[in-house]
């Protein structure tokens, strides 16, 4: 275990500030502690808090990004390297008009029996365009994007994936709000 | 396990928690299972050979020609290649 994880771990409850995380609603009170004791060593620790951003403009106006780490790929691309020990740092580009036929999922751990039927449990892509036909959201970004979530080392992942698609988000998508899909 | 984890591992000769490490990625989390799956793939490659059937040496001699990195992923692949091939998928995707 690790100086930085034992710290979360044996940390007093009574003594320690209170996390921003579970003070608000980004995610369950406790799942900090457990995966530092289910993975020791691994990658959470205290200073990884995003803030939350308002929306700037109504649904039904924004043009919107789905960004997911289900493993969904064009069928014509390479899929994703599900072998390697530490994750693959890559991530592949879903045009947002896709039709499930031109999908696939390459995963190793999760069952996606289920997501093989109808791509939506994982990647709910044909929803998202109905809800842009039906006026409730304004658009839909050219591209969506998609990793694959086990990845073992998230200093990493943070400079390649994350800051990639962020960086296209942001430059080539223009995108005004994200759905993220965690699988 | 991250990868900062297992190379203060590596580092520190604690070679217990590297082949750990393997057991729970080929086990999907499960350390026993992660034994069993590596065996395994040994048998199905065992029971391949044992069909002594023709084999591509040139193709051998080229790839063992690669660099360390991509032969010590390609340990990985065909790790999972012979799993597959054995008929007993343990792993919840199925690809």
């Amino acid at each position: 275990m690790t100086e930085a994880s034992k710290a979360v771990v044996d940390e007093p409850a009574a003594t320690a500030p209170p996390d921003p995380r579970e003070a608000g609603t980004q995610l369950r009170a406790g799942l900090w502690q457990t995966i530092n004791e289910r993975y020791p060593g691994s990658m959470v620790t205290r200073d990884t808090y995003v803030p939350l951003a308002r929306h700037a403009k109504p649904l039904a106006e924004a043009r919107l990004v789905m960004i997911s780490s289900c493993g969904v790929h064009l069928t014509s691309d390479r899929p994703l390297d599900v072998c390697h020990p530490f994750g693959d740092f890559g991530f592949r580009r879903v045009p947002s008009d896709a039709a499930p036929a031109d999908l696939t999922i390459h995963q190793l751990k999760y069952p996606h029996d289920d997501a093989d039927r109808d791509i939506n449990v994982v990647f709910p892509i044909e929803r998202l365009q109905e809800m842009v036909r039906e006026g409730a959201l304004g658009g839909l970004t050219p591209n969506f994007f998609s990793f694959i979530g086990y990845n073992m080392d998230p200093k990493r992942f943070e400079r390649t994936v994350v800051h990639d698609i962020a960086e296209a988000v942001a430059t080539e998508e223009h995108a005004d709000v994200a759905l993220l899909v965690p699988a | 396990m991250s990868v900062g984890y297992l190379k203060e591992a590596a580092a520190a000769g604690e070679t217990e928690k590297l082949l750990r490490f393997v057991r729970l990625h080929v086990g999907d989390g499960n350390e026993a299972v992660g034994t069993r799956e590596l065996e395994k793939s040994w048998i199905e490659a065992i029971r391949i050979l044992l069909r002594e059937e023709p084999v591509d040496r040139d193709l051998i001699d080229s790839v063992m020609a690669k660099d360390e990195a991509t032969l010590a992923l390609l340990y990985f692949h065909l790790h999972f290649y012979l799993v597959r091939r054995s008929g007993e998928w343990i792993h919840d995707g199925s690809q």
